[in-house]
């Protein structure tokens, strides 16, 4: 296997006839065999993969392809819903739940003519940075320190997703992003993770953490790929009315990695004492390139940051607590027989969920109960107007946002803090971005002392995507990142 | 406010989750942790501030009164845990 595949160079593979769909899917499918050390996908679909990779390359022949990428296999996040295909949410309480209709996002993807793996592990109900809280166990991270043997996170809550772009086990995968899912777990491995702005991706079909937040996208290897699958998997959707209605645009083919005359702003509220010097040092680097390169630094305040972390554990946990309400043992999913109807709802989702999933459903009851509604839950939403109008003010000054993706590089399994709050401060650096609703994106910038990953996040204002992919494209092509993980799941 | 005991068990009901004694206390612990921790907004000033529930700000459309034959009684019910004819079975509610 090429550590050089990418959607762009697959499909020109593909399009030369240098390789077919289901050879290519059947080398996909050896490594997720091979690397199954890596725990990352939930379901594989060794049989549904191959029969679809026949039917692609029959459209090949016929020359009745569905676009350019047809014919490659991607991973899928075990949280959107695919026909007949199980979707877990990595929870006890979805084990044994096989949709019977297909989320927008994966119809699209389908629609394109890419291949469906199998469905990648995450979080359960995507509440983590870690990866831990799955029912079926942790993912491991393909990347390992240089001085330990230990086993790292690989992020979360799309931990399976970005480990499987990184180990190979997918060119490109789909995750979706409530506080940081996609790109805490991009930055912890070397993944290109782009959160598109609120209701540029429909949510239909996508199991719901935090309605007002949730948000699908893809994890990439490069900047250009990250491109190719927004401009598949976007667009308005009919059936989902927070989707947005702004037509998309062609993002891959716009591309223009020129920055010339932009202006990029370097939030002081970001900087710390507690950031590692190797990630201050990186996001210093990119500042001047991106200096070197013809845009403009701009000093910026972004005052209420700090504010948005606990915002979001009321608002998210709240928002959860009501999409949640709907697993009580009685239309899908695991039912635990009770002595009567609220025995069941009790005995069902007490034995169906696991701690992370019960602490944020009662938080949320909690914020929402009468009494407490207006001191927490009001509060929360009116300190999340505030950093709205920190993000619109800061977009009159500058294009785009640059701060680091996550305050450390991945961490060992076995040193996850046992503190909840502890756990919540991997996400500081992206949750902002979720509770303003705008576009983010992390790409690898360099490898820290321990040859691990380091992130750097961009930040355009809503339904900039063309431009955050620009000046993520710019900061690529100077650094030119190649760094691989060595595969030590191959025996 | 504190999780005690009590609070917590009558928060466990209004979220319709059992809690066992053995998991009491460290689930008060941590849910503690976290109101201490989201606790501290309670020092920034909001009294001129409109709240906000969602990012979008976009008229939410009226979409055409049409029928189609999605989500029959069939496909709806396939993944009950428990069925008969076109309902779902619960336990009794009425003695």
């Amino acid at each position: 296997m090429k550590d050089s595949y990418t959607l762009k160079s697959l499909a020109v593979l593909l399009e030369n006839n240098k390789i077919s769909s289901k050879e290519l899917t059947s080398e996909y499918l050896k490594n997720i065999e091979n690397g199954k050390d890596l725990n990352c996908y939930n379901t594989i679909s060794q049989e549904k993969a191959l029969i679809d990779a026949e039917k692609s390359d029959e459209r090949r022949k016929s020359q009745n392809l569905r676009s350019k990428y047809d014919g490659i296999p991607i991973g899928i996040k075990d949280l959107f819903c695919t026909k007949g295909v199980a979707t877990t949410a990595s929870s006890k309480i979805l084990s044994n739940f096989v949709p019977n209709y297909e989320s927008t996002v994966t119809q699209n993807c389908d629609d394109a003519g890419l291949i469906s793996l199998g469905k990648l592990n995450c979080d359960e109900f995507a509440m983590g940075s870690t990866n831990k809280t799955s029912f079926f166990g942790s993912v491991k991270n393909p990347w390992k320190s240089v001085n330990s043997d230990n086993e790292l996170v690989p992020g979360g809550s799309s931990g399976g997703s970005a480990a499987a772009v990184s180990g190979d086990l997918c060119v490109a995968s789909l995750g979706t992003d409530t506080g940081g899912s996609i790109r805490q777990p991009a930055s912890f491995t070397g993944t290109v993770g782009l959160k598109p702005s609120y209701g540029r991706v429909s949510r239909w079909g996508i199991v719901a953490f935090a309605s007002s937040l949730d948000q699908a996208g893809p994890i990439t290897k490069t900047v250009e790929d990250a491109a190719i699958l927004l401009d598949i998997i976007s667009g308005h959707d009919e059936k989902d009315s927070t989707s947005s209605v702004n037509p998309k645009e062609n993002y891959y083919e716009n591309l223009n990695s020129d920055i010339k005359g932009m202006k990029i702003g370097i939030p002081k509220e970001f900087r710390s004492d507690k950031l590692p010097a190797s990630t201050q040092k990186s996001w210093d680097e990119c500042a001047n390139l991106l200096k070197t390169n013809g845009a403009e630094i701009v000093d910026i305040s972004l005052p209420h940051t700090m504010s948005a972390l606990p915002a979001y554990y009321i608002i998210a946990p709240a928002e959860a607590s009501s999409n949640l309400a709907r697993y009580d043992g009685v239309r899908y999913g695991l039912r635990v027989k009770g002595n009567d109807l609220i025995d069941m709802y009790e005995k069902t989702r007490s034995e169906g969920f696991g701690d992370e999933v019960k602490r944020r459903i009662l938080i949320g009851t909690y914020v929402l109960s009468s009494g407490y509604y207006d001191a927490y839950y009001i509060k929360a939403q009116k300190i999340r107007s505030l950093i709205k109008s920190d993000y619109v003010e800061a977009f009159k000054k500058v294009d785009a946002i640059l701060t680091p993706s996550t305050p450390s590089t991945a961490f060992e399994i076995a040193n996850e803090p046992s503190d909840p709050v502890q756990n919540y401060l991997n996400d500081i650096f992206t949750v902002p971005v979720n509770l303003a609703g705008l576009p983010g994106i992390s790409i690898p910038y360099a490898n820290d002392e321990n040859n691990l990953p380091i992130g750097l996040q961009l930040i355009t204002n809503s339904f900039e995507e063309q431009k955050l992919l620009n000046v993520a494209k710019n900061i690529e092509e100077t650094i030119n990142y190649s760094e691989t993980p060595e595969k030590w799941w191959l025996k | 406010m504190e999780f005690d005991k009590k609070s917590l068990l009558k928060l466990g009901k209004l979220a319709r989750i059992s809690i066992s004694d053995d998991k009491l206390n460290n689930l008060s612990k941590d849910l503690n942790s976290i109101l201490e921790f989201v606790d501290q907004l309670k020092e920034i000033k909001t009294d001129q501030v409109d709240p906000t529930s969602n990012s979008l700000y976009q008229k939410l459309e009226v979409r055409d009164d049409k029928v189609d034959t999605k989500n029959s009684a069939e496909d709806i019910l396939e993944n009950a845990p428990e069925k008969e004819m076109d309902f779902f079975v619960v336990p009794k509610v009425i003695e």
